[in-house]
């Protein structure tokens, strides 16, 4: 297999992030399906005690909890329950990023590699909803909402990390390092060519 | 391989978590961000002379327009990752550092345009602003830091990229 060039890659990427953005939205809700299947066992699982259930709409998750709403007057219990609504969409657009690398690349089973990466990267999309949700809960409904899940200040501390790196850090680089891992020898091709033109 | 991504999530985890430290926010990230205003502010004004930063925020003189340049959007989690990439790719200490420098400066030099093509993004139609900056300048972005460690693995001496692969 010829040693690929950089520049070409990088503007075969261009060519195909485009589409790849298309496809990732309007497939939104297509593609939000399973993972809220998989928010729906980890919040069931996990937090029981403070999640009643998890509904797709679109491609937005929306968690209903068991934490009474306080009203905003008095501090006092409103009637109802809190749900907090949340965007696949924040957590998951590495995946269009993750085909137009794949695309670009060229190598064999480029469907294939798409639906392992689906796969791997689905709980990590499931970490930035779930993290989110906590992060709700605990620092954005007020006191009244916080002081219901029992949370200690260790926790309250670990959600707001969570939070941050499923937000800020996931979504792109563990899309990254998936593309990075399943095409070390399109990497190695790409310094094999280097390696060549300077002889 | 496994020793480079072991090593990349660890260098990553650290400094992330160094950054959101109230000491790292009060000395680098927020007096950072307030750069980045000011930068963007002063390339635009080579073409547009009616916009100011304010702190963090980039914005029209007569305040009909402005961009708050938060968390994410300062450039700060991307050079991350790539210092993570590079202190744990095995390279001769002299190439990593030239190479923090020179993708330091690539990074940041493509989230300034980022900064000001959102600015005037969302002045045209905010819709777009919104995609654009929630979803597409992100993975942009990545791909800038991405592409930055390739350029540099490439550059390494001959034994490098071998070992790391292996």
């Amino acid at each position: 297999m010829p040693a690929a060039s950089i520049g070409r890659f990088v503007l075969r990427v261009a060519v195909w992030l485009p589409p790849a953005f298309l496809v990732w939205y309007l497939a939104g809700p297509l593609l939000a399906w399973p993972i809220a299947l998989l928010t729906t066992a980890v919040a069931k699982i996990g937090f029981a005690d403070i999640v009643q259930a998890v509904e797709q709409q679109g491609h937005l998750v929306v968690i209903v909890s068991t934490l009474k709403p306080t009203l905003s007057t008095t501090q006092s219990m409103a009637s109802g329950v809190l749900s907090i609504e949340l965007n696949v969409l924040l957590y998951s657009f590495g995946f269009p990023m993750l085909v137009a690398l794949a695309l670009a690349a060229g190598q064999p089973h480029a469907l294939r590699t798409l639906l392992l990466g689906y796969a791997v990267l689905a709980p990590f999309v499931t970490w930035g909803l779930i993290a989110e949700f906590l992060k709700h809960i605990v620092f954005d409904a007020g006191p009244g909402v916080a002081s219901q899940t029992g949370f200690t200040s260790v926790q309250r501390e670990v959600i707001a990390f969570a939070y941050q790196f499923g937000v800020l850090i996931l979504p792109t680089v563990a899309p990254a390092v998936f593309w990075v891992l399943t095409h070390r020898r399109f990497l190695e091709g790409l310094a094999a060519r280097e390696r060549v033109a300077s002889q | 391989m496994a020793r480079f991504f072991v090593g990349f999530l660890v260098i990553q985890a650290l400094l992330f978590g160094a950054e959101l430290t109230p000491w790292a926010q009060t000395y680098f990230v927020v007096p950072w961000t307030h750069t980045l205003a000011s930068l963007s502010a002063d390339i635009v004004r080579f073409f547009d002379p009616r916009v100011v930063a304010d702190g963090k925020i980039l914005q029209s003189a007569d305040g009909s327009f402005a961009v708050s340049i938060e968390a994410g959007c300062n450039g700060v989690e991307a050079t991350i990752v790539l210092i993570a990439a590079m202190l744990s790719f095995p390279a001769p200490w002299k190439r990593r550092l030239l190479g923090l420098a020179i993708g330091v400066i690539a990074v940041q030099g493509l989230n300034i345009i980022r900064v000001i093509s959102l600015f005037y993004l969302g002045q045209w139609n905010f819709d777009a602003f919104d995609f654009a900056h929630r979803y597409v300048w992100q993975a942009l972005i990545m791909l800038d830091v991405l592409v930055v460690w390739l350029l540099w693995v490439r550059t390494l001496p001959r034994a490098a990229p071998a070992r790391a692969v292996a």
